[in-house]
């Protein structure tokens, strides 16, 4: 098959220049995940039919880490020799973009070698602050050929996405050696939600154009502890496998000035209630954060509350789905009043924070309107958690035998 | 500007800018020429303004239609490319240049390429070589042959230039005071008829091929020593040779495709241009053993110094273990020279858009280059941290290899530096041996990424602070009584004359004599004991073995030390507190190492050669080490001079910012 033929060509072609890709095409590694146990077992069984890279498509995807190579311009050249006709897409290193004023350098995001009626899609992967890897998206720029392959068809470059670093397994599939993720079906999990925000770092800077930051020692302390409380809030709900995004201030932190507010006086966070645990209060406490109040239940407005670094507090708000909105509950310790926050429906993306991978609402425009009104670009110092959010509701009164229950403070 | 009068035969050139044209206009009319004055500087304001406007303006609306068309994937249709200029097929050049006491210009078809009528500065004569194929322009010096020596420099630059290439000559105020006839005979062999005869305050324009024909000369005589000639300005015409002969046939190799590029745009760089025979671009050092820093990202902070940039890049990239794909360049401004160089080595580079001025820049470029390298390097624990200025040793890396787990270890360290501020040609000696300071010397050093991101960073000195990012580094508040490890013998070399705190008579004092490492591959001794509590055991050690000189003898004197080889000797000088530095000042000065601020020091001691002994100083009382005092010695107190003699011909500023 040409298919076959190309990929091993390419796969020559990589390995003369001692260069290291995997395959992460979804369409081959779902079957490869199908027949994983075999083909662990038998490495070097030659396979009677060409079964993986035969399958019909018009591209077969690999990924290259770009820091184990070297940009040589002779590996283009060769590819030329064996026939390839191959095309860069570059654009803006994402890594430098939030720092004012620098440039210099567009990176390589992408390449597309063609052959005959087959090409090889690979993406270029940037290891990123968070300990991830990221990949850019698949922009052409004016001059180029648009119809040097059907882009549409690509697997990757919609979006930037983020991915955990992949431990790689070698196998040999249709008489190929070639390097997959060890976990397929992790990775096709990971690759269905792995589209990546990059923070506005145009947008930040003109909001501290218009409210300068705040440079003083109680801001720049105030950040650090904000920070160091969201690395052990973020590495604890990773280990317990909970998905969680920036809330409340933290997330307006994010997308107003890429940044933690400085006089937000705590960490927020968001989980939907179908992934509450039961462990989280145990592990938090485990990681040195004692729980310091508990509001709500697990059937209604839950709401916990984490004591962090001198007066530092994390806040998990829990959410819950109904049909056309989302909503997190509040609750007042003395009233026992109840209030609700409701927000539209959104879905998980991935962005990068005070050098954390962390998730926020993809339509995060509509998720900080909802919370902070039309105004949110204006800073706010003096914030009543009751009354000032714009998605505020009046929710009733928690019956009073139950308050020894919803009302827990430590 | 009042000296200027006007020339009937400066017309604006049809080309020139109008701005230009209407600027000389107005010159011309006498009962402007108030108005003219004032008006200019606030003209040139309002130009400078508009113009960086308008850059922005351009780079925000570039970004703009590439942020639009990306919110939709399925427009695929971004970054609309700027067509590049269309490329004149012009065979023939308009030179205009002109020579004035207060102004000089060159003019290259309309494009100004150089124009000076700065005050009190451009003296001399101003060089410019054109391609002679593209007619761009490929060097600009001005060499102030005024004062001795500049104009061994020209010399020196002009036997540099490939053969064909264009030189324009113009002199501003004066340039023939100390141009020797060396000099005036090389501009002779170029073909000036006027070079040997220039004499005091005339002026002179010469436009030529090196090695080739003349295209025009002007010249004006200095009628008498208190005025100057009159001002001259020359036009000529330059026909182009083609691309082919412009340029060197070398092997058609990765590397010389680089050569090719760099060599037709920029000249003065010497054998890398050599068509015969060019210097080499890669170097291939012996890789080393088991080394712990190959993945360690280097980040080389520049300026606008592009030959100090080759140079310092050369002995990098010569050094033992370097991984050049972990080596950054920082370029502190939009410059195409440095940016040149650092192609042609295949490196990176990044430029950052300058902020705030003076000692706040380079504090602002630091700051962006160091969070950069940690950007692009996000696994880095460390960051080895170079400026243009400096060669490198070739066991740089061997030495940072070898201590730099101390770094990650021991949390009473700040950084391990490659310079020892007091290791002088006759006060070093030992390359396989370290120290531990309380000052930080910079100059190549190792930053720890938690220091930076945790610590420095997010305190980092403000845009309008004026600060040193070095003097504020140094800072109890910063440094927090943790320590930097340094080499007896320094791993870098500071060769930068020209520089924001810098200057001959400065370098001359207080670099030029400073030793550095030559010999490869030096194994180091006593890693270990450059720990915390080991060092104080080792310090203990050695003041135990060490002999207590005569205190009744002058320090200063040669004779103080005995004339003996690899001893070690212990001298004790008055040191009321902590601070009290007035004795080591002076012994400094004497001593002829660094007397501007305190370095070099350990818990009040000081370690360093005399005649190939080790020599000690220790501050009594206020070092812990006193008690190594024979009660029968009496510590040396040495007085500062009056204030009078103490005014040293460094300025104040430069001796308390300098490195």
């Amino acid at each position: 098959s040409v298919k076959q033929h190309v990929v091993r060509k390419f796969l020559s072609l990589i390995s003369s220049h001692n260069i290291a890709v995997y395959l992460i095409d979804p369409l081959i590694l779902e079957l490869v995940d199908k027949d994983l146990e075999q083909i662990r077992s038998s490495p070097d069984a030659p396979s009677p039919e060409c079964r993986y890279f035969c399958a019909p498509r018009d591209f077969t995807t690999f990924a290259l880490l770009d820091k184990t190579w070297k940009h040589e311009v002779g590996f283009f050249r060769t590819a030329e020799k064996m026939g390839f006709q191959w095309l860069k897409i570059i654009n803006k290193d994402p890594r430098l973009d939030g720092m004012d004023d620098l440039s210099g350098i567009e990176i390589p995001l992408h390449y597309v070698f063609k052959l005959a009626s087959h090409a090889i899609h690979l993406v270029v992967f940037y290891e990123r602050s968070g300990n991830y890897l990221w990949h850019g998206p698949l922009r052409l720029k004016q001059h180029m050929d648009r119809k040097f392959v059907p882009f549409r068809k690509l697997r990757f470059g919609r979006y930037p996405g983020a991915y955990e670093k992949p431990e790689l397994l070698l196998v040999s599939i249709d008489d190929l050696k070639v390097q997959i993720p060890k976990n397929p079906s992790s990775f096709l999990e990971e690759m269905s939600h792995s589209r990546f925000l990059e923070c506005r770092y145009r947008e930040a800077r003109a909001f501290f154009q218009l409210y300068p930051d705040d440079a003083s020692l109680d801001a720049v302390e105030f950040r650090r502890k904000a920070k160091s409380l969201l690395h052990l809030a973020v590495l604890t709900l990773n280990n317990l496998g909970v998905k969680f995004w920036l809330s409340s201030g933290t997330c307006l932190g994010w997308y107003r000035q890429c940044n933690v507010i400085p006089h937000s006086k705590d960490v927020d966070l968001g989980v939907f209630i179908r992934d509450y645990k039961a462990d989280i209060i145990p592990a938090f406490q485990k990681a040195g954060l004692p729980l310091k109040h508990k509001f709500g239940k697990v059937e209604d407005s839950l709401e916990l509350s984490f004591q962090g670094e001198d007066d530092v507090k994390l806040d998990i708000f829990f959410f819950y789905e109904e049909a056309d909105h989302i909503w997190n509950g509040g609750t007042q310790a003395k009233s026992g009043k109840k209030f609700k926050y409701l927000f539209p429906k959104f879905t998980l993306c991935w962005t990068e924070f005070v050098e954390l991978k962390v998730h926020v609402p993809c339509e995060t425009l509509q998720y900080v309107e909802a919370n902070y009104g039309p105004d949110w670009k204006v800073p706010v110092k003096t914030w009543d958690w009751k009354s000032s959010p714009s998605n505020v509701q009046y929710n009733g009164v928690w019956p009073v035998d139950e308050w020894d229950d919803v009302i827990q403070i430590y | 500007m009042d000296e200027w009068k006007p020339n009937s035969t400066i017309k604006p050139h049809k080309k020139r800018s109008w701005y230009l044209a209407w600027k000389y206009k107005l010159m011309n009319q006498r009962a402007l020429r108030k108005l003219c004055q004032t008006g200019a500087v606030l003209f040139l304001l309002v130009t400078v303004i508009v113009n960086i406007k308008l850059i922005l303006d351009t780079r925000r609306a570039a970004y703009a239609e590439e942020e639009e068309s990306a919110q939709d994937y399925d427009d695929d249709m971004l970054n609309v490319e700027v067509p590049r200029h269309p490329v004149s097929n012009k065979k023939v050049l308009d030179v205009e240049v002109y020579s004035s006491r207060s102004k000089v210009y060159v003019a290259v078809d309309g494009t100004t390429v150089l124009e000076d009528e700065a005050r009190e500065q451009g003296r001399g004569i101003h060089v410019i070589v054109l391609n002679q194929a593209t007619g761009h322009v490929m060097a600009k010096r001005v060499f102030d042959t005024y004062s001795p020596h500049e104009d061994e420099a020209m010399v020196l630059f002009l036997n540099m230039v490939a053969r064909g290439r264009i030189l324009i000559f113009t002199i501003k105020d004066e340039g023939s005071f100390h141009l020797k006839d060396t000099a005036k005979n090389v501009l002779k062999s170029l073909g000036s008829q006027v070079a040997p005869f220039l004499s005091w305050r005339d002026m002179w324009t010469f436009v030529g091929k090196k090695g080739g024909e003349v295209y025009g000369e002007k010249h004006a005589k200095s009628p008498a020593l208190s005025t100057w000639g009159d001002p001259v300005l020359l036009k000529t015409e330059v026909h182009l040779t083609s691309v082919e002969d412009a340029e060197c046939h070398w092997p058609d190799t990765e590397l010389n495709r680089r050569r090719k590029r760099f060599c037709s745009k920029v000249e003065g760089y010497g054998s890398v241009c050599s068509c015969k025979d060019p210097t080499p671009i890669e170097f291939n050092p012996d890789p080393l053993k088991d080394n712990k820093v190959f993945n360690v990202p280097v980040a080389v902070i520049a300026g606008n110094r592009p030959n100090y940039l080759y140079r310092m890049l050369r002995s990098l990239l010569s050094a033992q273990g370097v991984n050049p794909q972990m080596i950054t360049v920082f370029i502190d401004g939009y410059y195409e020279e440095p940016m040149d160089v650092v192609e042609l080595f295949g490196l990176s580079g990044i430029q950052h858009t300058p902020i705030s001025i003076k000692n706040a820049r380079v504090s602002q470029h630091y700051k962006a280059s160091l969070t950069a390298t940690f950007n692009l390097f996000p696994d880095a624990k460390f960051a080895v941290v170079l400026e243009e200025d400096l060669d490198i040793s070739v066991d740089f890396f061997s030495f940072l290899s070898q201590s730099i787990h101390l770094l990650e270890e021991d949390e009473s360290l700040y950084c391990i530096s490659a310079w020892n501020d007091q290791g002088y040609e006759h006060t070093a000696e030992d390359p396989s041996l370290l120290y531990r300071v309380e000052t930080m010397p910079g100059l190549g050093w190792v930053l720890r990424k938690s220091l930076y991101k945790d610590e420095l960073e997010p305190k980092w000195p403000t845009p309008e602070k004026l600060w040193d990012w070095d003097m504020w580094m140094r800072m109890p508040e910063q440094r927090k009584g943790r320590e930097c490890i340094i080499p007896d013998i320094s791993r870098s070399y500071h060769f930068g004359i020209v520089g924001l705190n810098m200057n001959g008579y400065f370098h001359e004092a207080y670099f030029k004599k400073h030793k550095f490492n030559t010999v490869p591959n030096v194994q180091l001794k006593n890693v270990e004991s450059l720990r915390k509590d080991a060092y104080e055991t080792e310090i203990h050690r050695l003041l135990g073995e060490a002999e207590v000189l005569d205190h009744s003898k002058n320090p200063c004197e040669d004779s103080f030390v005995p004339d003996t080889e690899g001893r070690v000797y212990v001298m004790f000088i008055r040191m009321e507190q902590e601070a009290d530095f007035t004795t080591w000042t002076q012994l400094a000065k004497c001593l002829h190492i660094w007397d501007l601020d305190v370095r070099g020091n350990h818990k009040g001691l000081w370690r360093l050669f005399r005649k190939k002994n080790h020599f000690l100083v220790v501050g009594v009382p206020a070092s812990p080490y006193s008690s190594k005092k024979p009660s029968s010695v009496t510590p040396i107190y040495m007085e500062p001079p009056a204030k009078e003699e103490g005014a040293v011909a460094v300025p104040a500023v430069a001796a308390a910012e300098q490195t």
